[in-house]
């Protein structure tokens, strides 16, 4: 097959282009470990309802959606799941059936869910309800029908010509692996060329592109030549990867409109590895995707042509690989087509397997349509009297079994449909009957503030804002019992987007949601003289090095790995010690502060002097070896000026250093293009200098908005803390999981540390105070602040800005600190021991969370985000009360200020979409951890630097580890859709979220659930099938149940279209 | 020695093609008892057989039991039937008895090598007969899973197999071990090579069993008392194993 490369024109290379990336819709993103995005893994699907998503969610990737019948008994018998949802729920399935004569379709349901803990439905193929009831009445199921051979056809080409790949239907007729070999050959690829510096040799050409860079390697690849793939007769056919798509298309005889459908099988294999380029090619600012470019048409391109070129390796015989000759083969050769689906499908009977194995072995004809004859009968009357045997089981159970028995074989039929269509929607049945009495349980239990309370309260001592991060419900309750103590929650990015560059780091982390895009740059100066490289860190980058390199641990084991052995048995068997000890060893980080004004045209050209006249001070020493002192400012100045194109000659450099013109023009060209000392490159710099800070005004809305939005705008503490959250583990690859999502799954600090630094200018409160009547007092003093969720501690920082006057009260306010840190360990940190139930002192549960934090065998340092299942927006009145349980995101919200409703979008917009995703993530996680989870943490490793992946080789892991999610094998999370609870007038929520079309899609497509608590009528309002429902509070679990049946209409107020 | 003479022995002893006696008629008698008997008394017979001049016995046989031994060693990667399976790994294991013959290896460490290798193959049986009770057959790559649905089961089946691959420190090893020891090199590489893949082999039979998510139906486990009985019977395959050894290497 010699096929001279003829590549496709734009038009249709831009066709295929589009299939390709329509086709990765439905597959989410996946960002990189180092900041962990939680996200909902079927967030490409969020445009229809959550029902059909998840039908369609679970055909895509192969995952279950709901939890097991099984599961949801125990929370039935435990009382987690609301009994009377569930019989309600079938009274109103059963009243859109039609009754069978002599059933009790309500006690046979009500059985089914409470008694049997495995479906019933089988998926029969062979036998119909006369067969089932032949067997449920003892008789003989009688001859097979004539007509089986035509029936098995069709059944065969519904079933395999389905749209899935081809190699999956060789694998399922011919026992096979391709589709696994395929798998592991392009994660191979794709740990090649994805790796972001963990290996020690790169893959070579990768600045070229993803398939380019393949292309050439594939060529040149002699394992592909010995497995005889003849990967360049495919490669030869284009030039373009759109062009290889094309040809492999065509090769396999898909219809161009089955394309994307057919794409969206191959991507949906190995989703983390899509989702991981899918993300990369539209992120704009990740250093590695600009360094080397891919995308997903690359992507398919490299799968297709490998899957081409396993398939031609095979030659199996009498079999062609296209769509037509698939389907001539299932006609011609039905019967053995059959029986190597059943064999190699592993739908075989067990006891026809080996028959069944030795006649398709022989591939005589003869003995192939004997064994197809037995095998047929055998399992059609396997698969009735399976099914009359399940039926007839249930009937006892619900005290049914002569009203079975005397059945007619369409009544039969008619049981079996209803039955089935029940355990299709049981799932949603049992979610529902979980989340109310989730929404019972919440309801009852809020108190919201009447309207006409006006009670002024005096100042507290100190106010806090805190992360809506459902692991600050918990100091923050703590934190109000131990003292005249005000917190608020609010999203832990303070509201304002930022852009972030450390000292010492040259790239920028986004500190912000995911779905914000920030404009701002911040930059993090030092105080003092920072000591960038000190004896212990040399030491440590050179063990780092010799550990990753090929050679050095056959030859240095020996001599430096009882190194490595002391450090083990000191990060096991005392980490707390081990890490207080390290921790001396490296120097105390300097103070930093934060660039945040926004520098002037002057400002920035001095800072770009500045910086070029450094850079050229040091290359003019490293090129000529002279001393800094003899380099005076006037060589510089000539240097500079003409490096920028300014001058023609650097002369008085040359006649400084006796430089000929020959060695003076190739330095200066040297410091064009190595050292960046161009004209082009200064533009750039000026405008990324251009980027850094805040004006006056942005800094005066983003302080002004984040307090209206809390609503705190008046009656200011002395302190105000702006408590910014992370977590520390060692050996954690999810340790960005347990960050702050609202910060890009980075820590929280510096976004406070921004907001407090705004705050604290005396001339952004002066405009505050003018432009939006929000007055700060001269005492009030903001102060930044780290909770870390690992160990609980919180911890002030640049405390060194605190006014002298307020230094008298900092004692009080660190004992406060300390005291909720302990008292939230103390809550917390049992849940985390095997035996829940043992009492442990304040010291000891707050001595374990430090533990937890160093010790690099705990697979589980804390629970996270785990039982998220409410979202409060509403003032700290409505839950004060409440002992949540770390369940509640809580974002403060005072309806009086925002009469244009503009800080409820916010708050929809950001925090709610971040924490829906964050609940999704959890749910998917906790319904299959295998598929959607990331399965267990044991078995994890590093992939590129960049992800995680199960074993050596597998698809990137996506989801929540089984550590985070599950305890002893059970669920710790209980998935059920994010309760969102808004303390609003009714029409004023509405509205808000009518005008938010990210969330009113999530409201009317149920990804969430959505009531509204009205403190001026003291009533609620849920959503639910479609439209909105008011119930009267104090709540009585009939009424919420009521509203959420569909027919109930006492009470309805259809949505707003 | 005449070379009819060997062919009752070679039916029990069994070497290729007489092995064919042997599999046909453990495929056909699956009830387990039948194949636990056939397990113990069929290399018994067979050495009951052998002629009391066993030293006289002539060096290709030794290359027979070789080929038929890898053979059958081979054969058992691609068998999904756990009853066929047992039969070939018994008709390999079996044919190293020659080996042992050839060796000079006494008469009493033959019958005590014959029962190392057969007990952990009747266990086997009955593993096999309780799958086949809640499956229709033992046959990999269908349900598999059985470490969820049935933990106890896996458990006696994982430790048996163990015993039956040869694995230190069973006593299928230490005879296999004590044949390799003084040998020539052309023995120690069938050795090393049949060991090789009767692991690969129970490997891939663990794998399409006990490995996997499960058929997600009800399945019951073996009894308690069972277990503890089975786990008596590995115990005693663990002291034999160290009696074995005990001096004898």
């Amino acid at each position: 097959m010699n096929i001279a490369a003829t590549d496709i024109a734009l038009g249709a290379r831009l066709k295929i282009r589009s299939m390709v990336h329509m086709a990765a819709e439905p597959i989410p993103f996946f960002w990189p470990m180092r900041t962990f995005i939680h996200h909902n893994p079927l967030h490409g699907l969020e445009d229809i309802p959550f029902t059909e998503a998840v039908e369609r969610g679970a055909k895509l990737f192969h995952g279950r959606t709901f939890l097991s019948r099984k599961l949801y008994q125990k929370y039935l018998a435990e009382g987690e799941i609301n009994q009377s949802a569930v019989v309600t729920a079938i009274q109103n399935f059963v009243g859109v059936h039609e009754q069978i004569n002599g059933i009790d379709l309500n006690e046979w349901l009500v059985s089914l869910l409470r008694g049997v803990e495995y479906p019933i439905t089988l998926t029969n193929t062979l036998a119909s309800a006369d067969h089932v009831h032949a067997a449920l009445n003892g008789r003989d199921i009688g001859p097979i029908e004539d007509m089986v051979p035509e029936k098995i056809e069709s059944f065969l080409c519904d079933v395999l010509l389905d749209g899935r790949p081809v190699y999956e239907i060789v694998d399922t007729l011919f026992g096979t692996d391709i589709g696994n070999e395929l798998d592991k050959l392009v994660i191979k690829i794709c740990l090649d060329f994805f790796d972001e510096g963990q290996s020690v040799w790169e893959m070579p050409e990768r600045e070229q592109g993803f398939f380019t860079a393949w292309r050439g390697v594939a060529k040149r690849n002699l394992r592909f030549f010995i497995r005889g793939f003849h990967i360049s007769r495919i490669l030869d056919t284009a030039e373009t990867p759109e062009g290889i798509i094309n040809f492999v298309m065509q090769q396999f005889g898909i219809p161009q409109d089955q394309w994307i459908d057919y794409f969206t099988h191959e991507l949906s294999r190995l989703h983390g590895w899509v989702g991981f380029i899918r993300w990369r090619s539209s992120a704009r600012h990740y250093h590695w995707a600009n360094q080397y470019p891919a995308d997903l048409v690359d992507f398919m391109a490299i799968r297709l042509t490998l899957a081409l070129a396993l398939l031609n390796s095979r030659r199996i015989k009498h079999f062609t690989y296209t769509l037509d000759g698939l389907q001539q083969i299932i006609q011609s050769n039905t019967i053995e087509v059959y029986l190597r689906y059943e064999l190699y499908g592993k739908t075989v009977l067990p006891e026809m397997a080996l028959c069944m194995e030795r006649a398709i072995q022989l591939g005589k004809r003869e003995k192939l349509e004997v064994v197809f004859y037995e095998y047929v009968i055998t399992k059609r009357d396997h698969e009735a009297r399976r099914q009359a045997a399940h039926l007839d089981s249930l009937a006892m159970l619900s005290g049914n079994h002569d009203a079975l028995m005397q059945l007619s074989a369409i009544d039969l039929s008619r049981l079996q449909n209803i039955i089935a269509d029940f355990e299709k929607q049981e799932g949603m049945i049992w979610l529902h009957a979980m989340e109310s009495e989730a929404i019972a349980h919440l309801l009852n239990r809020l108190t919201p503030e009447p309207d006409n309370n006006k009670s002024e309260s005096g100042r507290p001592f100190a106010q806090a804002m805190f992360c809506i991060d459902t692991r600050s419900e918990r100091i923050r309750r703590h934190l109000e019992s131990v003292g005249d103590y005000q917190t608020f929650g609010i999203a832990g990015f303070f509201g304002v987007p930022v852009s972030f560059m450390e000292h010492g780091k040259g790239s920028e982390t986004h500190l912000c949601p995911v779905i914000i895009t920030p404009k701002n740059l911040v930059l993090e100066v030092t105080v003092t003289q920072y000591q960038d490289i000190v004896a212990i860190t040399t030491l440590e980058k050179a063990l780092h090095e010799l550990k990753e390199s090929v050679l050095a641990p056959f030859v240095t084991v020996e001599a430096i790995g009882l190194l490595f052995g002391l450090d083990m048995v000191g990060k096991t068997l005392i980490p707390q010690a081990y890490d207080r000890w390290r921790r001396h060893l490296h120097e105390t980080r300097p103070p930093t502060r934060l660039l945040l004004d926004k520098l002037n045209r002057q400002q920035a050209d001095s800072i770009l002097r500045a910086v070029q006249r450094a850079v050229i001070e040091k290359a003019v020493v490293q090129e000529f070896e002279i001393e800094p002192e003899k380099i005076t400012d006037d060589i510089i100045r000539d240097i500079r000026e003409t490096a920028l194109g300014r001058q023609h000659r650097a002369d008085i450099f040359a006649h400084a250093l006796n430089l000929d013109d020959e060695v003076t023009y190739a330095f200066i060209s040297r410091l064009q293009s190595a050292y960046r000392i161009n004209r082009d490159f200064s533009h750039r710099q000026i405008e990324q200098l251009g980027r850094i800070g805040f004006t006056l005004d942005e800094q005066v809305t983003y302080v002004g908005t984040a307090l209206r939005t809390i609503g705190l705008t008046k009656n200011f503490s002395r302190f105000v803390l702006l408590v910014g959250h992370g977590s520390t583990s060692e050996n954690n690859p999810y340790e960005s999981a347990l960050d702050c999502g609202a910060c890009g799954g980075n820590h929280g600090l510096v976004s406070g540390r921004v907001l407090a630094q705004m705050a604290n200018k005396p001339e952004v409160r002066r405009v505050l105070r003018r432009r939006h009547g929000i007055d700060i007092p001269d005492d009030a003093w903001f102060i930044p602040a780290f909770h870390n969720t690992t160990t609980d501690e919180l911890r002030m920082h640049d405390l060194e800005l605190i006014p002298p006057s307020h230094l008298v009260y900092i004692d009080r306010l660190k004992n406060g600190l300390v005291a909720a840190s302990k008292l939230s360990a103390h809550e917390r940190v049992p849940e985390l021991t095997p035996d829940t139930s043992r009492q442990l002192s304040l010291a000891k549960a707050f001595s374990l969370a430090q533990r937890n934090s160093v010790d690099w065998s705990q697979v589980r340092p804390e629970w996270g985000l785990s039982k998220n299942a409410y979202f409060v927006i509403g003032r700290r009145s409505l839950t004060h009360e409440l002992v949540l349980q770390g369940r509640a995101f809580l974002h403060s919200y005072d309806y009086h200020i925002d009469p244009r409703r503009r800080l409820l979008e916010n708050i929809l917009t950001g925090p709610l979409v971040v924490g829906q995703w964050i609940n999704m993530e959890h749910y998917f996680s906790v319904v299959d951890n295998e598929r959607f989870g990331s399965g267990s943490k044991v078995n994890h490793n590093v992939a590129g630097r960049f992800g995680i992946m199960t074993g050596n080789i597998s698809d990137l892991r996506t989801g929540l580890p089984s550590q985070t999610v599950f305890k002893d094998g059970l669920p710790y999370h209980k998935p059920i859709r994010l309760i969102t609870v808004i303390e609003a007038p009714i029409e004023h929520a509405r509205q808000a979220i009518e005008g938010v079309v990210a969330v009113k899609k999530l409201v009317h497509n149920g990804w969430l659930r959505m009531i509204i608590i009205d403190p001026t009528t003291q009533s609620a309002c849920l959503f639910t099938a479609g439209r909105w429902c008011k119930i009267d509070l104090p709540l009585m679990e009939e009424a919420l149940i009521n509203a959420e049946l569909p027919e109930n209409s006492s009470s309805e107020e259809r949505s707003a279209p | 020695m005449d070379a009819v003479t060997l062919i009752p022995v070679a039916v029990f002893l069994p070497l290729f093609p007489f092995s064919v006696v042997f599999n046909a008629l453990f495929e056909h008698f699956s009830h387990p008892l039948w194949r636990s008997a056939m397990l113990l008394g069929w290399p018994l017979i067979g050495i009951y057989l052998l002629p009391v001049d066993m030293q006289s016995l002539p060096d290709w046989i030794t290359i027979w039991a070789s080929v038929t031994t890898i053979l059958y060693g081979f054969r058992l990667i691609a068998i999904r039937d756990m009853g066929l399976w047992i039969g070939f790994l018994a008709t390999s294991a079996w044919c190293l008895l020659w080996i042992s013959i050839h060796a000079g290896m006494s008469i009493n460490w033959l019958y005590w090598s014959a029962l190392g290798f057969s007990v952990p193959l009747i266990m086997l049986v009955m593993i096999a007969a309780h799958i086949e009770t809640w499956f229709g057959a033992a046959y990999t790559g269908l349900y598999g899973g059985l470490a969820v649905t049935m933990p106890r089961l896996s458990g006696v089946l994982v430790f048996a197999m163990l015993a039956a691959t040869a694995t230190p420190v069973f006593p299928s090893f230490f005879i296999m071990l004590r044949n390799i020891v003084g040998s020539t090199p052309g023995i120690v590489a069938v050795m090393l090579a049949v060991w090789l893949l009767w692991t690969w082999a129970g490997a891939h039979l663990i794998q399409g069993l006990v490995v996997g998510s499960g058929a997600g139906e009800q399945v019951q486990d073996i009894s308690k008392g069972l277990t503890w009985l089975y786990v008596l019977l590995i115990v005693v395959l663990l002291l034999l194993g160290f009696y074995i050894m005990g001096g004898r290497l």
